[in-house]
């Protein structure tokens, strides 16, 4: 009986099928999507993190690592690449080489001449290495088992690579300094095969915590394959890095290196950024379609009404009263569950598909079908609010179609208006009343309770409104108006119209201004952050190597960020200039090259470098008091150091006196810069103070030593301009003063402050310069909002002069080409074909794509295709609403056309009632939207974490706003024009004969 | 004896948001087990309200109604849906009101005893045979025509035994034979029947005529013949065709006879 009832009432039973599908869609889309969403940040996480960062290289030199990684399995850990490496002098101490196998090793290099090794004491090299094939290596620590004596095996070269440094097989490591060209002391790796490593002795003796090790370290490298993990198993993967970590710690033979701590920190602040603006999203949308739902069933329930009377009648106890009443939506809401948890499939699969990955697995799984149930059993809830008064109304007033009093609706009006009103008020004053500032993910509510308060008041003003017009037209005007204001002040489809609307159009166009805001800050941020449309990280490698490289790449700006705080980039100015992304109104409407300029100083002394082992100095020393001692000490930057070396030059004797001491051990390999001298007074016990040395000595000469002669160093000792100031000047030398003030002097390579470009609150701090190490001060030479390449306040300064400031470069540093725009894929050819490796590529169009990505940008997009499609449904269910109600008003127009109406008024009538009603839910929609983005959108999260520069615009961007609405009202005016004929050409005279409906 | 419904100074009085109506004021009626009665009078004389309160649809706003021994009034929403599904059968004005349209002859019937017990229940077949719908029975009843329908409104009114049968205009908007036909089979049946109608063959073919003029019971006719009622204050509710020797408004002189008054004419 309950399928020939559905059948009877087939179209309104598909109206609400339809309906009853929406909640059921909104329920499970959003856990269904979360999961998509969960598992495409913690890929993309992956995909986008450095070697060392997805993956776990364990080493042991006492036991296997493979063995050890064994144990640890989970469904999404690639197969272990094993392998063993030795890290060894060669026979003639002149460089240390790695030797080492790793399985698949032929796989991963490009045999450049001869084969891969395949048997015991073969090797291969790299071409930068300049060893050749049928070549020889011995190393320290391989030796010939087979001999008695401790003679080296020779390991013969048996072939010629090259590789792609950014390979998994080498763990993002930096192995292979020849081919960087950036050091003389260390060898690119010698790859071999495991049968070396077994035939090979190594010297004994060795042990680790008590356990016999070996020189040979065992490595494993376990990745994890971005591919096969999904959001749900982020637990696991937590489990994986505590065990992985735990072998690490559980005794000083295996060490663990990886960053997987800092990928899981950064999984987490997206993921948790993604939860609750979903969950809000959903939950608006799963209430909106209640209400859908809500005013759907009751037009069933309203067309069951004989149905349920009859069954009074028949003295139905209310319990089977109850079944029988809700027996078709309820059967309704049962295919329901299965179609809409089979859309919420299919749009979620579309959505992967489309704007997340392609390579997700979406599913149903229980916690969705779960969410599907309670958006059933909801719905169940809606229908039973909206059968209740047709239910338990009494058979008689259903019959005589009493009139009930609707005193009640205004409590739940005021309960909707004081709740909307609390919100609104701590959104827009949020700090005066929780103290709290900044973003709220609890603000996505704001456009749901604004549109149902705005709703609820205006579907009380339209019927008042037409009641005072109704008054009116009954005196004046024609006869169409007069019956749409009577119409639509008796309210019977107004005010559901009105508040589904409403409703349905605030959250659609809330969605529309949040996503055109969020993205024009997503495009605006990644502007500033990314700097230039695609920057190339480089490996570390010295400031001189790196503008090198980018003077031989045309449409390049090489730069050098050091995270701070504050942030420093340190560039090529004009270059730079050229290729960042600026706007204008960053820096008070100046171009980026006008204040760039100010960077650069028109003068600086020339650094004075050595390179040798011995530095002579000579030096003029006035008799020193008794009992007094003074000691010159020289500091120099040393390539590959972030600190100084410094050296005891001289202990200052009286006369002119030549002094001669041992430069540090890099100047050996690589020049050293003297970065400054510094003399040291001091007096043996019992000397007193009032004795202390005044005066000072004279530095007249610097030379050094390199391959065995000496040479003068081109330092200007007798030239001021080229030492920072000292306590008196001499044009034989440089005077080092013994007064303690002024003891310390330096070549003056740089100028102190050095001029800095600043942002935001960066202005005022101490630069860390490109060691990290040595704060270095600044003076600003203009302030702006942003700065391109930086994502917090921070400073830019000229590379070379922050080069000369600091002392090496920190771990922490990127070195970074910048490609202008357009010139990316060029770039990056001519950066190749320099043989120069790019680590990764940042490009703008990625940075925009990886903030949509995040949880706060995945959560908009649900909201922006739910709310379209929920407020399509609205305006369906709106249109349908008015058209039933003008449908049961047939019978009268017959009876108006009866009496000799004319059919247009009649259709003036019919169009004037559907369109003000449409027109003003719309409307009211429209104005719900706008006021929900004006309170809201400041507080909705739009990043994961919201950026501290540039500053974010939440001004509107009307063009979308101004397009949605146009459409929305110009669908309405259709469904207006439409519906009204529709019913029209249903009026028939003939209708008089039958009872009304 | 008890009798099947007794009215008792019985008040109805509708409350809208704005106005309450007094349909019915001092009804004292009382019908015995097994009769046959008609009630009669114009449009909004308050005859359907009372046939709704003794079907225990509504509870008199003053006044007491008994049904057998059961007195309405006092019955909760529970125990008159309980009183209707095993003592009342109803059949409303317009055929179609009385049935689930889609739902077959039979469904209709068993419809309407799903609030019976078992052993109370007449077989579905039966009823149908004994209203001659047993050709159609599996047909829905939308699609049955007029008289089919009234036949099987009477068959789902009867399908629960019930004691007391309530039709309201049973003929309404049936043709003359088959109005004849619904009239005969209600006559009978044989149940305590209450029939509201405009129709002279339906309160021919009853026993006894209450007519209903403003909310009060303003003639009873037995046997052919029509009386005034002697309400509870000794008002007499004159019928319409004497209206033009005492039009309403007019004041006559109560004269006393051994076995009654007679009303005349007073001349101002």
């Amino acid at each position: 009986m309950i399928l020939r009832g559905l059948w009877r009432r087939r179209w309104l039973s598909l109206i609400v099928l339809v309906v009853a599908i929406l909640p059921v869609v909104a329920g499970s889309l959003g856990p269904m999507y979360t999961d998509a969403a969960r598992t495409t940040l913690l890929r993309e996480t992956l995909d986008h993190a450095l070697l060392d960062h997805r993956g776990w290289r364990v080493t042991s030199v006492t036991d296997t690592a493979g063995r050890l990684v064994e144990g640890v399995k989970a469904p999404f850990l690639l197969p272990p690449i094993k392998g063993a490496e030795l890290l060894s002098p060669n026979e003639r101490s002149t460089k240390t080489y790695p030797l080492m196998w790793i399985d698949g090793q032929c796989e991963h290099v490009t045999l450049i001449e001869g084969r891969c090794p395949t048997a015991a004491g073969e090797i291969m090299a790299t071409g930068a290495s300049g060893l050749k094939v049928g070549g020889t290596v011995k190393l320290n620590l391989v030796r010939d088992p087979d001999s008695g004596k401790p003679r080296l095996m020779p390991l013969r070269v048996v072939g010629v690579y090259k590789t792609d440094q950014t390979d998994p097989i080498w763990y993002g490591r930096s192995l292979f300094p020849q081919t960087a060209g950036v050091t003389e002391g260390n060898g690119d790796p010698l790859l071999t095969v495991e049968d070396t490593e077994l035939s090979s002795a190594v010297p004994a003796g060795v042990t680790m915590a008590g356990v016999p090790a070996t020189a040979w370290a065992s490595t494993a490298i376990v990745y994890i394959d971005p591919q096969k993990i999904t959001g749900d198993d982020l637990a696991l993967l937590e489990s994986v890095q505590g065990e992985l970590r735990g072998l690490g710690q559980s005794g000083l033979s295996t060490t663990v290196f990886s960053y997987m701590d800092d990928t899981l920190k950064a999984v987490h602040l997206r993921l948790d950024s993604l939860s609750v603006p979903t969950t809000l999203v959903t939950l608006q949308l799963v209430a909106l379609g209640w209400l859908l739902l809500f005013l759907t069933v009751r037009d069933l329930v309203a067309a069951r009404a004989p149905e349920i009377a009859l069954a009074r009648l028949r003295g139905l106890s209310t319990l089977r009263i109850w079944a029988f009443g809700l027996s078709e939506p309820a059967l309704l809401l049962l295919a329901a569950l299965p179609l809409g948890l089979a859309a919420s499939f299919a749009v979620v699969e579309r959505m992967s598909e489309r704007l997340l990955r392609n390579d997700l697995e979406v599913a149903v799984d229980g916690f969705t079908v779960l969410c599907g149930v309670a958006a059933v059993f909801g719905g169940l809830l809606a229908t039973a609010l909206a059968a209740r008064q047709t239910v338990t109304q009494p058979v008689v007033e259903q019959w005589r179609r009493t009139p009930r009093s609707h005193r009640r609706a205004w409590v739940v009006d005021g309960v909707v208006l004081a709740i909307t009103a609390v919100g609104l008020a701590e959104l827009v004053a949020g700090d005066a009343i929780t103290d709290t500032t900044g973003q709220r993910a609890s603000a996505l509510i704001a456009p749901g309770l604004l549109a149902v308060a705005l709703a609820m008041i205006a579907r009380r003003i339209l019927p008042l409104a037409c009641r005072a017009l109704f008054q009116l037209t009954r005196t004046h005007g024609n006869i169409g108006a007069f019956l749409a204001m009577r119409q639509i002040s008796r309210g019977s489809a107004t005010a559901s119209t009105v508040v589904v609307l409403s409703a349905g159009l605030g959250l659609a166009v809330f969605a529309v201004a949040a996503w055109s805001v969020t993205s024009r800050n997503y495009q605006e941020v990644a502007r500033v952050h990314n700097g230039a449309e695609t920057v190339f990280v480089v490996p570390r490698t010295d400031a001189a190597t790196l503008r090198k490289i980018s003077a031989s790449v045309p449409g390049t700006a090489p730069v050098i960020v050091t995270p701070g705080p504050p942030a420093t980039l340190a560039t090529d100015p004009v270059a730079f200039a050229s290729v960042a992304l600026w706007r204008p109104s960053y820096g008070n409407d100046q171009p980026l090259s006008r204040l760039v300029a100010k960077l650069s100083p028109p003068t600086a002394a020339p650094r004075v470098m050595f390179s040798g082992d011995r530095i002579r100095a000579h030096i003029s020393t006035p008799p020193l008091p008794k009992g007094w001692n003074a000691v010159l000490y020289a500091d120099f930057r040393v390539f590959g150091e972030t600190r100084p070396a410094s050296i005891p030059m001289a202990r200052l004797l009286a006369g002119t006196t030549v002094y001669e001491w041992g430069l540090p051990r890099g100047c050996l390999t690589a020049p050293c810069e003297l970065r400054g001298l510094r003399m040291e007074v001091m007096g043996d016990s019992g000397t007193d103070f009032e004795d202390r040395p005044s005066g000072g000595a004279l530095l007249t000469k610097l030379e050094m030593r390199g391959d065995g002669r000496w040479s003068t160093v081109d330092a200007g000792l007798d030239d001021p301009n080229r030492w920072t100031s000292t306590s008196s000047t001499s044009d034989g030398g440089l005077p080092l003063s013994f007064d303690p003030n002024f003891s310390a002097t330096r070549p003056d390579t740089f100028p102190d402050p050095m001029p800095g470009l600043s942002s935001g609150t960066a202005a005022g701090q101490k630069l860390p310069g490109l060691d990290d190490i040595y704060f270095s001060g600044y003076k600003s030479v203009a302030t702006t909002w942003a700065l391109p390449g930086l994502n917090a306040p921070g400073v830019v300064v000229d590379l070379e002069m922050a080069d000369r400031v600091a002392y090496g470069y920190s771990s922490r540093t990127e070195f970074q080409i910048w490609a202008a725009p357009g010139r990316g894929e060029e770039v990056r050819d001519a950066l190749r074909g320099d043989g120069v490796p790019i680590l990764a590529t940042r490009t703008l169009d990625d940075l925009v794509s990886a903030y949509t990505s995040q949880g706060p940008g995945l959560a908009l997009l649900l909201l922006i295709i739910s709310a379209g499609v929920a407020a399509l449904l609205a305006l369906g269910r709106a249109v349908l609403a008015l058209h039933a109600a003008a449908r049961r008003r047939t019978y009268e127009m017959a009876a108006l056309e009866a009496a000799g109406a004319r059919v247009r008024p009649l259709r003036t009538a019919l169009l004037l009632e559907q369109t003000i009603t449409l027109s003003w839910g719309a409307l009211t929609g429209i104005l719900a939207g706008l006021v929900a983005a004006w309170a809201a959108l400041p507080r909705v999260p739009e990043f994961a974490e919201t950026p501290v520069t540039p500053p974010l615009d939440y001004s509107l961007v009307p063009v979308p706003v101004i397009a949605v609405a146009c459409a929305v009202l110009a669908l309405s005016m259709i469904a207006a024009a439409v519906t009204s004929e529709l019913l029209l050409r249903g009026v028939r005279v003939d209708q008089l004969r039958e009872a009304p409906a | 004896m008890t009798p099947a419904v007794r009215c008792d100074g019985v008040v109805q009085i509708y409350k809208t948001k704005e106005i309450e109506v007094v349909a019915l004021r001092d009804i004292d009626l009382v019908i015995e087990e097994g009769e046959s009665v008609a009630f009669l009078g114009p449009s909004g004389a308050g005859k359907s309200t009372l046939l709704w309160l003794l079907a225990g649809l509504l509870r008199p706003s003053a006044g007491r109604l008994w049904l057998g021994d059961t007195e309405i009034g006092k019955l909760g929403p529970r125990a008159l849906d309980r009183l209707r599904a095993a003592d009342i059968g109803v059949v409303l004005q317009n055929p179609a009101r009385n049935l689930i349209p889609y739902a077959t002859a039979v469904q209709n019937v068993t419809f309407a005893q799903r609030a019976v017990r078992r052993r109370a229940r007449r077989p579905a077949g039966d009823l149908l045979d004994r209203v001659g719908l047993t050709p159609v029975r599996d047909k829905p009843a939308g699609r049955l025509s007029g008289g089919e329908q009234q036949r099987l409104a009477v068959a789902v009114a009867l399908a629960n035994r019930p004691r007391l049968l309530l039709a309201d205009e049973p003929t309404s908007q049936l043709d003359a034979a088959t109005g004849q036909a619904v009239i005969e089979l209600i006559r009978d049946l044989g149940e305590t029947s209450v029939v509201v109608t405009h129709d002279a063959r339906v309160s021919e073919a009853t026993g006894r005529t209450v007519t209903i003029r403003d909310g009060r019971i303003g003639a009873e006719g037995r046997g052919g013949e029509d009386f005034v009622v002697v309400g509870r204050e000794g008002a007499v509710q004159l019928p319409p065709e004497y209206h033009e020797l005492l039009p309403p408004g007019s004041m006559a002189r109560v004269e006393p006879l051994p076995d009654g008054v007679v009303l005349r004419r007073a001349e101002p």
